[in-house]
């Protein structure tokens, strides 16, 4: 058997807030192969986010582990998580987190300038990303003159930039209406179908229906994992 | 056809001498020849010159006293105002004639109070102080520097004065700038949170903030030294014409602008490190507000 892009075992999460202790996430197993759609879903506060943290290096369980091909992220230091996130792993946000003062290839550039590429490979890429994500001719405008559904393709072409094995979204369109939500659901649509594995944490049901598999929540457990659902079937079933 | 103006002398003792002495020497000897036919030359100041209208080649008569006889003179020359901090607050005008015509004017006969010599510098000066002094019982001679120092004590505390001003100036400016650069880094929170979430080193945001907030310094203090330098320009464009003087009542020197850059960008990278330093340390999901 293949060893999985991204292995979870027993994973647990705790936070202390005024002496009490808020299981966020109490020992999730999961399995991510490389190429795969997958959605989490589950009501709010299950776990969704803390959970999204540990797979993407950005926070560490306290226990458990957390394999990235093969290797334990939560052993990592912060200087190795920062390298692996840059090289390994591309992040969207919901308030997209674009730099106000950068142009829009500027702020795809960051990652590749940060990982060392050269400054004319660097701008052809940023350029070919904008393209990819349907902002060709955008390249010099700042984020406060693009719309929400723009950014949000800005940072998703900046979540491209180094490559990464693996893409992480955290509500990508809680900041959208419905159309443009629609349109960045159909973006990462492709960027699947082009190959990325993909893991979103969404309320979207349009988001979530697109995903081969979807992993529900609740209390900070996975309650169950639906796999093999064809994305145009599950759209209908909505 | 002429029409001569009648110019008060006004004596006002010793220092007017001093000055006019040394001059009235000089061009007594020719003239004296020629005075039958031409009427003799003066000079006046560019501040008598403007109030009673004249111009070189008019023709005046010199009396102590409005409507007293005395000289036709013919004003040969315009002389500037001295840059004299001492001077500006007195409305005077200069005039320079023959030794002559003011022993006549002032009615003060051959005696004087003090003098002028000009020397030709270096050990000549040493040796025409010590002439001068040993001509005869209660001569005093100064060196003119000595007298300079002296007369300009309180020029040299009011000096003082302003550049403690200028120093508090500058270094209060720079405090408020460190506050502005703490606040405004802070500000970046979110920005640092992005940037260490997709990749980005401690090291890189530490280094582009310093390298920003130096620049800020930087070309804030140039910025602000070119404000300083036309605010002295105007400065002394107004005050040089209420007052009629080549002094000059603002300076911005080379040593100002250079004291002021070096504490700015110093401060300037030292508020950047710090304000970047406490932002990088911090877990980018505290700055994000989630932790
Ligand atoms: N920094 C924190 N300190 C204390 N408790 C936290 C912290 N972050 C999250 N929690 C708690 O952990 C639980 C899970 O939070 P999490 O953000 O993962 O939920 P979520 O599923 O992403 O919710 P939502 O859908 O609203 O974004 C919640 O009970 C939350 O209150
Ligand atoms: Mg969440």
């Amino acid at each position: 058997m293949s060893e999985p892009l991204l292995r979870l075992e027993h994973v647990e999460r705790r936070y202390h807030m005024g002496g009490e202790d808020v299981r966020a996430v109490r020992g999730v197993s999961l399995s991510i192969d490389a190429g795969e759609h997958l959605a989490i879903v589950g009501p709010s506060g299950c776990g969704k986010s803390t959970l999204l943290n540990l797979l993407g290096a950005i926070d560490r369980p306290d226990a458990g582990r957390v394999l990235l091909d093969g290797r334990d992220v939560s052993a990592l230091s912060d200087r190795e998580a920062t390298e692996l996130r840059l090289r390994r792993i591309g992040f969207v946000f919901q308030r997209f987190h674009l730099l106000a003062a950068l142009s829009a290839r500027e702020n795809v550039e960051l990652p590749m300038s940060e990982a060392g590429l050269g400054k004319r490979e660097r701008a052809e890429r940023a350029r070919e990303l904008l393209s990819y994500v349907g902002l060709a001719g955008r390249e010099r405008h700042r984020p406060p003159q693009l719309s929400g559904g723009e950014q949000q393709r800005v940072a998703i072409a900046r979540a491209l930039a180094n490559r990464p094995a693996l893409v992480l979204a955290d509500e990508p369109t809680g900041e959208l209406d419905a159309r443009t939500g629609a349109e960045v659901a159909a973006l990462f649509q492709r960027l699947n179908d082009d190959g990325t594995t993909l893991v979103i944490v969404t309320h979207d049901e349009e988001l979530a229906a697109a995903a081969k598999r979807v992993v529900h929540m609740r209390d900070g457990l996975v309650v169950r994992d639906e796999r093999g659902v064809a994305p145009a079937a599950a759209a209908r079933g909505r | 056809m002429w029409n001569p103006h009648r110019i008060r002398f006004i004596s006002d003792g010793t220092m007017r001498l001093t000055i006019l002495v040394p001059l009235a020497l000089a061009a007594v000897a020719p003239l004296a020849a020629a005075r039958a036919q031409q009427p003799r030359t003066i000079a006046i100041d560019a501040r008598l010159a403007a109030d009673a209208r004249l111009h070189v080649g008019d023709v005046v008569v010199l009396a102590a006293q409005p409507g007293e006889a005395g000289d036709t003179v013919r004003i040969a020359a315009i002389t500037r105002p001295n840059a004299d901090p001492s001077e500006i607050a007195h409305q005077e005008y200069r005039v320079r004639v023959h030794l002559d015509q003011l022993q006549s004017l002032t009615a003060y006969g051959d005696r004087v109070h003090r003098f002028a010599v000009q020397s030709r510098g270096g050990a000549t000066t040493g040796s025409a102080v010590a002439a001068i002094d040993a001509a005869a019982f209660g001569f005093l001679a100064h060196r003119s520097r000595d007298v300079a120092v002296e007369t300009s004590a309180t020029f040299a505390v009011v000096s003082r004065f302003h550049r403690a001003i200028g120093v508090i100036t500058v270094v209060a400016s720079a405090i408020f700038l460190l506050c502005i650069l703490l606040l405004k880094v802070d500000e970046r929170r979110k920005d640092v949170a992005a940037l260490r979430l997709s990749g980005i080193s401690r090291a890189t945001v530490v280094k582009s903030i310093v390298i920003e907030a130096s620049m800020v310094a930087l070309f804030g203090t140039l910025f602000g030294a070119a404000l300083g330098w036309l605010a002295t320009a105007i400065v002394n464009a107004h005050y040089q014409g209420v007052y009629r003087t080549p002094l000059r009542f603002a300076l911005i020197t080379p040593r100002t602008i250079t004291f002021a850059l070096v504490l700015s960008v110093v401060l300037g990278v030292a508020a950047g490190a710090l304000a970047a330093l406490r932002l990088a340390r911090a877990h980018p999901l505290a700055l994000l507000g989630r932790r």
